[in-house]
């Protein structure tokens, strides 16, 4: 339901008429806000060098897909792409397998402790990476996770388990018992409950907390920052700092790289839009 | 998965122990709970994570903070001397006390904006009308960007040469010469300010509009009979419904905001004249790179541990207690 438009007889049609207006108008301002920063990263990544430093302009004289070219076949931009990718799936899977191991036996089974480990939990969640960073960069080199992409998949545990254990326990709870109750007084044990009753009723819930995780560990940057060195190691947010660091002006494949960089995780809010404002009153995510 | 556990969980006595009393059930049943060993185990790999990866290098920072330990070094105990340097000492003294400021500032003038601008999108968003599925789409876009992606996008946008797109702009409009955003000392913080804003809106209006879909309909029909205008029902209904959705996403907001550091990394470094140094971006520039003093630098984040746990100790009771499903 909406909050004013309940309106009745009461409201009149000046305040309605006004409200449209304000409406139309406070929504156009704020597109704009928010779309202008892309479209100029879409237009720089499309115009040729000559133009992005010619005579300034703000429309486009000419396109190329020049910068999108090069930044295959010149850059190590695929390499980047490649290694944030797998980091983000192994980061996933292994994050969703532990949240919702942990969630089921913190809403369904009966432990002393459980309430610790449901605090604990949330503290863990709301602890700043920027916390962690100094000290984790010395347990990395403890523990030998430097300089390998894949070495980020445990300190990716860090903000993503948490986080799936939270959002899986809201999904968990609104599973009525009695469907796996049922179950057991059937016979079923509780591994058999889990993988017959439990999962397949949360496998939608499950694709959208994996699809956040993804999200999450394709955007990390500090980490990545401080444990990367090698080029061939390095993830894409890393790897496009690199184009600013260096002396060429770069601007063209940096935007044609930010676009791509940022497709998966824009199509994947896109696909799971529907649950994005249901998922944050659950478990609020990070922002 | 060994018989062991699912004997025990299976085990009738629990069940049976509701309905007869608790002095039959078995004396680890009582004690632990029904289903103790499989519970421990499901959550054995999420407490393997928090011990290693968090509770582990959370000590050892706290240890760190206590030593005299360069990038690469030995090290040796300095108690509190670390905490000393940064409070007193010559050499951080003056940097620590400024990145306090800039934080300080960089953290409540942008979560005031997003609050205010989060409740203003959140309201409009809420309204019936034709296309509101795109426009929210659109709306919540920066949100799902990664954060070093729209600082480079920014900072192309920021450009101090004539062909950053707000110097063509204020050129044609204004006719006016290239602006340093980024780097005058007095406009940097503020530039930074507003790409925290452009991104971090989106999370403040879903939030509220989570918290403004909450509120039940029944109560706005209620004062409508009443006979209450537009402004009552949103003083009287409206606030108080978003006070539970305001208070969380502020705290989580305190938090996330106060501690990034790619935002600031990536758009100014901290520069100029540390005018955009914030404490995350201290503690790397102490720690991780010149002299790389891991010890001052850890006590960097330590120092401001207990105002971040009173903000985590809030934000941990406010979300249990909406959940019920954990007792």
């Amino acid at each position: 339901m909406t909050t004013l438009a309940r309106t009745g007889p009461i409201t009149s049609r000046r305040w309605r008429l006004g409200k449209r207006w304000l409406l139309i108008v406070g929504l156009t301002v704020f597109a704009i806000w928010t779309l202008f920063p892309i479209a100029w990263m879409i237009e720089t990544s499309l115009k040729p060098d000559a133009d992005i430093y010619g005579a300034p302009g703000l429309w486009p004289a000419r396109t190329t897909v020049r910068h999108y070219i090069d930044l295959f076949s010149q850059d190590d931009f695929g390499t980047y792409f490649k290694n944030s990718l797998l980091v983000a799936v192994a980061t996933t899977a292994l994050a969703v397998v532990i949240g919702i191991l942990a969630a089921y036996a913190l809403t369904r089974l009966e432990f002393r402790g459980r309430r610790f480990v449901a605090n604990v939990t949330v503290v863990t969640y709301l602890v700043p990476p920027s916390l962690l960073f100094i000290p984790l960069f010395q347990v990395a080199f403890q523990f030998g996770f430097t300089d390998r992409a894949m070495g980020l998949v445990p300190l990716y545990l860090i903000f993503t388990v948490p986080f799936c254990t939270w959002l899986a326990l809201a999904y968990m709870k609104a599973i009525p018992r009695e469907l796996e109750e049922s179950s057991l007084v059937d016979g079923a044990n509780r591994l058999q409950a889990l993988r017959m009753i439990i999962v397949p009723l949360i496998l939608p819930a499950v694709a959208v907390i994996a699809l956040f995780t993804f999200t999450q560990a394709w955007n990390e940057f500090l980490y990545a920052l401080i444990l990367i060195s090698s080029t061939d190691q390095k993830t894409l947010p890393v790897g496009l700092m690199d184009f600013i660091n260096g002396d060429v002006l770069q601007w063209g494949p940096l935007m044609a790289g930010s676009l791509l960089g940022s497709l998966p995780p824009i199509l994947i809010y896109m696909a799971a839009q529907r649950w994005v404002v249901s998922g944050l009153s659950a478990g609020a995510v990070t922002g | 998965m060994p018989d062991r556990l699912s004997t025990v969980v299976s085990d009738p006595a629990g069940e049976v122990s509701i309905a007869s009393g608790p002095g039959r059930r078995r004396a680890s049943v009582r004690l632990l709970g029904r289903d103790w060993a499989l519970g421990w185990a499901f959550v054995a790999p999420l407490l393997v994570v928090i011990v290693a990866l968090v509770a582990y290098p959370f000590v050892s920072g706290i240890i760190l903070s206590l030593q005299n330990q360069v990038l690469g070094g030995t090290a040796s105990w300095a108690g509190l001397g670390n905490y000393r340097e940064l409070i007193v000492g010559k050499q951080y003294g003056g940097a620590f006390h400024e990145a306090l400021l800039v934080s300080l500032l960089y953290t409540v003038v942008a979560i005031a904006i997003k609050f205010v601008l989060g409740v203003c999108v959140a309201l409009m968003l809420n309204e019936r009308f034709r296309g509101r599925t795109l426009v929210r789409t659109i709306l919540f876009l920066p949100w799902a960007m990664p954060t070093v992606i729209v600082a480079l996008d920014w900072r192309w946008i920021y450009d101090g040469t004539p062909h950053g797109l707000l110097n063509i702009v204020l050129h044609k409009v204004f006719g006016a010469d290239p602006v340093q955003f980024l780097s005058n000392p007095s406009l940097a913080l503020w530039s930074v300010i507003a790409v925290v804003v452009w991104q971090g809106t989106p999370f403040y209006t879903m939030m509220f509009l989570a918290g403004l879909q909450a509120i039940p309909a029944s109560q706005y029909e209620a004062a409508a009979i009443d006979g209450a205008g537009p402004l009552a029902r949103f003083r009287y209904i409206t606030l108080p419904g978003l006070v539970p959705a305001m208070i969380v996403t502020t705290l989580l907001s305190a938090i996330w905001t106060a501690n990034s550091l790619n935002f600031v990394y990536a758009l100014t470094g901290g520069g100029p004249l540390n005018k955009t140094t914030t404490f995350p971006m201290l503690a790397y520039r102490i720690g991780l790179t010149g002299a790389g003093q891991l010890g001052v630098s850890a006590a960097v984040s330590v120092i401001l541990l207990p105002l971040f746990v009173v903000l985590i100790y809030l934000l941990t009771r406010r979300m249990l207690a909406s959940e019920s499903g954990v007792r």
